[in-house]
């Protein structure tokens, strides 16, 4: 299984069926339709307004779900990200559809309270703002324009600083003549800011004023008409109002969510019908004809163009994509291969040249990440819970992959961990030797048995963390086999392609010279008795050699030609030496969750006293392992992913693909099947 | 108390502090972007909080270093080896490149995860180039790890044979 063919069908239809015909192609979810060239005769249906139209309902619809979020949401279990969307057969979706036209009324009222609730907060904020600026002149009981009578004048404003009736007299007697008299009351004064109200015989009204202004007097900027107190008390009752609005719209909006699941319904509706009448815009129509063209998969060809002759009367030619077309891919792997293919997405989907990699990523994955995360526990953890994901919610498409993809994780993960004795940590052996006075469980375990099943602590094969050099050995070689398996790809990859002299020349070389390398190398870290050395040697040697000699074959001149492979020798070796060391992370990645682990067991059993110590452990032991569970799992993701796409696809994927992206009814809260 | 175990002891906590310094300036570069994407659309808060998490490995790199000196040289669960300057000398610079790798690496991985959330905002089906751009930082801080790990074991392999 892998990367799937593509055919070039071409539909000739009668005008008249076109919609039934699209309707149909909708719900088969297999056809990527391509822009028709207009040619003479033929013209675009010129659908734009109506898919303009359609996603202005659209809008609508998400909007008001977007209120009810916010004013009745929704309880949502954990589980329900599994969860696969609510079925809805052709027939009762066309009966639903008859409601559209009301649900979207309900979308507008919905749409209309939200409205009414923002203004009316807007409203109540600047009143609010109005009602801070006017209090600090309550205490004044003409209205602030007041200018006096026909005798006196009156100044009402404010100061830049504290006064007091007598401060203030003081200020002002400073600036005037004995005989210029006034009478000042302050209305309110804060710190820096007093608000004044002066008044003074009309004779020296002017004096009066030009000493206000010589210590800062203003007018103040939206003067009452009435005393202070008519705005203030006209504000608070206007914002009650308002805000019984408020609440009547929230109410209002509460009582439509009953209505949720409609209008979730009529969103995917507008959805559909959008996608469809885009659709319908790009095939070509004649008078009283359209011709629809696009991409299938070959192995579904046959089906629909089979149901196209039984249920339309349609002419169709299907024929093998142009050399030069932009071909759309789309994967088709078994279920345990196809689990990995969002990571190679999260890549770049295959180019046409590219293999599929996923069959052979999907089995390096899954060791990888065990290998990291290789704590037995934490992988039963994982396969319990994905197991109880797939076979009680059933998931579909991306999100079955992924929860599939983490269950076989886990069992790596189960696997590696029971090979290096870890559970949790040492928790086993931590409770047998605190708790139970058996201080070695494994060779206790292994007297029971009456055989050496545990053979360093509890661990199948070894511990890492007393030896670290042999894991780090085997991480080096399953890097090489790993890379190996990559280039072996790049092999048929080019000898697919026809680049044979490529294959042999390009591949065969590096296999020879690696090997050479990694025993040399192997020899640094480890024994290596002397014949395999000295076969190890040669093996350098030779692929050197034959790297020198084929890598510069791309020049015309012999020196052109040396200096290429002289240069291609230098870039194999160093790039290879970088690619092989970077699986360390597989040994540093598993040591730290391992001895993390070990390390909260031991948090958790400080207490001498046994009881307490038990009190202690369990909180102990399940928020430490949480959290370090956590922490890890992103961590071995992350490194898990880079290895593939650092190292593993460098060496033969290109990418550069353009996933299959079919007309189809993509909706988000309902999934609409054929009639039974 | 010998001087060897105080440089012994002076490592590991360097490995400790530098690599927890580096996780929090990192963590906490990453927490500002996080909070203002969040702010604009809350439905990203899981994608972006991948990305935070991603520069503290580097404080719990350092943790295990330290953790892992303390049982070597005995400090924890046993009896302190005694161990001559120059031993404990040798410690101490296994310690180091956990310590200035931690360090340097959390601040640089904080930088990129946080330019990882800016691209996230934009384009959130993109988020896992986010990460891997992140992660790439992060090999040098687990190269460091590799190292003192190593090296402290080898260390303390010399020691008891001697």
């Amino acid at each position: 299984m892998a990367k799937l063919k593509m055919k070039y069908l071409e539909i000739a239809a009668p005008v008249t069926q076109s919609k039934s015909i699209f309707d149909y192609l909708q719900l088969q979810n297999v056809i990527e339709l391509a822009q028709i060239e207009q040619t003479e005769g033929l013209v675009s249906l010129g659908t734009e307004r109506t898919v303009a139209n359609i996603e202005k309902y659209y809008d609508t619809a998400a909007k008001a779900l977007k209120a009810l979020d916010k004013y009745a949401p929704e309880k949502k279990g954990l589980t329900a990200a599994f969860k696969p969307l609510p079925e809805m057969t052709v027939s009762e979706y066309a009966a639903k559809c008859e409601e559209a036209d009301e649900i979207l009324g309900v979308c507008y009222d919905v749409c209309e309270g939200e409205k009414t609730i923002s203004e009316a907060k807007a409203q109540i904020a600047r009143n609010e703002a109005a009602i801070d600026a006017v209090t600090p002149w309550l205490p004044l009981d003409v209205s602030m324009k007041y200018q006096g009578t026909a005798s006196t004048a009156a100044y009402i404003g404010t100061l830049p600083a504290e006064y007091s009736a007598e401060s203030l007299k003081e200020s002002l007697a400073a600036y005037l003549a004995d005989e210029e008299r006034f009478e000042c009351e302050i209305v309110s004064s804060s710190e820096n800011r007093s608000c004044v109200f002066v008044l003074c015989h009309r004779e020296c009204a002017e004096q009066v004023f030009e000493a206000l202004r010589s210590i800062g007097f203003s007018y103040p900027s939206d003067p009452t008409k009435h005393p202070p107190k008519v705005r203030y008390e006209r504000l608070k009752k206007e914002n009650e109002r308002l805000k019984e609005k408020t609440e009547n719209a929230v109410s209002e909006i509460k009582s439509l969510a009953g209505r949720r699941s409609d209008i979730e319904f009529v969103s995917d509706y507008f959805s559909v019908r959008r996608d469809k009448y885009k659709a319908l815009g790009m095939v070509a129509a004649g008078n009283s004809m359209v011709i629809i063209s696009g991409y299938v998969p070959a192995n579904r060809a046959d089906k629909l163009t089979k149901d196209l002759d039984e249920k339309f009367d349609v002419a169709w030619s299907l024929t093998d994509p142009a050399e030069d077309a932009d071909v759309p891919v789309l994967l088709q792997n078994r279920p345990i291969a196809a689990s990995v293919e969002p990571i190679t997405e999260m890549y770049d989907s295959p180019g046409k040249a590219d293999l599929d990699p996923n069959p052979i990523m999907a089995f390096f994955y899954f060791i990888f990440f065990g290998l990291m995360l290789s704590d037995a526990g934490y992988g039963l953890l994982m396969t319990i819970g994905c197991g109880i994901a797939k076979f009680k919610f059933k998931p579909q498409g991306k999100m079955k992959k992924t929860v599939d993809m983490y269950f076989w994780c886990g069992l790596a993960t189960l696997f590696w961990g029971t090979l290096f004795g870890s559970w949790f940590g040492d928790i086993f052996e931590v409770i047998a030797s605190q708790f139970m006075g058996i201080p070695d469980l494994g060779a206790h375990l292994n007297s029971l048995l009456g055989f050496n099943l545990f053979k360093d602590g509890i661990a199948l094969w070894f511990q890492p963390v007393n030896d670290p050099m042999k894991l780090m050995i085997y991480s080096f070689l399953f890097g090489i086999i790993h890379l190996f398996v990559g280039l072996g790809a790049s092999f048929v990859k080019m000898w697919k392609a026809d680049n044979k002299v490529g294959a042999i020349f390009d591949v065969i070389p590096v296999y020879i010279f690696v090997t050479g390398f990694a025993v040399i190398g192997s020899g640094v870290l480890m024994e290596v008795s002397p014949s395999v050395q000295s076969a190890g040697k040669w093996l350098l040697i030779i692929g050197s050699a034959l790297i020198v000699l084929t890598s510069g074959r791309s020049s015309k001149n012999i020196v052109g030609k040396f200096g290429l492979g002289l240069y291609g020798l230098y870039n194999t070796a160093s790039g290879w030496l970088s690619d092989i060391l970077s699986y360390s992370r597989l040994l540093a990645l598993g040591l730290c969750t391992g001895v993390i682990a070990s390390v909260i067991n031991t948090l958790g059993t400080m207490p001498e006293n046994k009881i307490i110590k038990a009190a202690m452990l369990i909180p102990v032991f399940i928020f430490g392992h949480a959290v370090n569970m956590a922490i890890n799992l992103i961590g071995t993701y992350v490194h898990t992913n880079r290895l593939q796409y650092v190292e593993f696809f460098s060496k033969f994927y290109e990418g550069g693909g353009r996933s299959f992206t079919p007309l189809r009814n993509n909706t988000k809260y309902i999934q609409i099947k054929e009639d039974k | 108390m010998s001087y060897g175990i105080m440089l012994a002891i002076l490592g590991g906590v360097l490995a400790a502090l530098f690599g927890g310094v580096g996780s929090a300036i990192g963590v906490g570069t990453v927490g500002r972007s996080a909070a203002g994407v969040v702010a604009e659309d809350p439905s990203k808060f899981g994608k972006v909080l991948i990305l935070q998490v991603l520069p503290g490995t580097q404080g719990l790199y350092g943790f295990l270093v330290a953790f892992l000196l303390l049982i070597q040289i005995g400090i924890m669960g046993g009896e302190p080896l005694d161990l001559t300057p120059a031993q404990g000398l040798m410690y101490f610079a296994a310690c180091l490149p956990m310590a200035a790798g931690g360090l340097i690496s959390g601040i640089h991985q904080g930088k990129a995860a946080a330019a990882g959330v800016a691209l996230v905002a934009k384009r959130p089906e993109e988020s896992g180039k986010a990460i891997i751009f992140a992660a790439m930082v992060e090999t040098y801080a687990v190269l460091a790890l590799l190292i003192s790990i190593l090296a402290m074991f080898n260390i303390t392999g010399i020691i008891t044979a001697a």
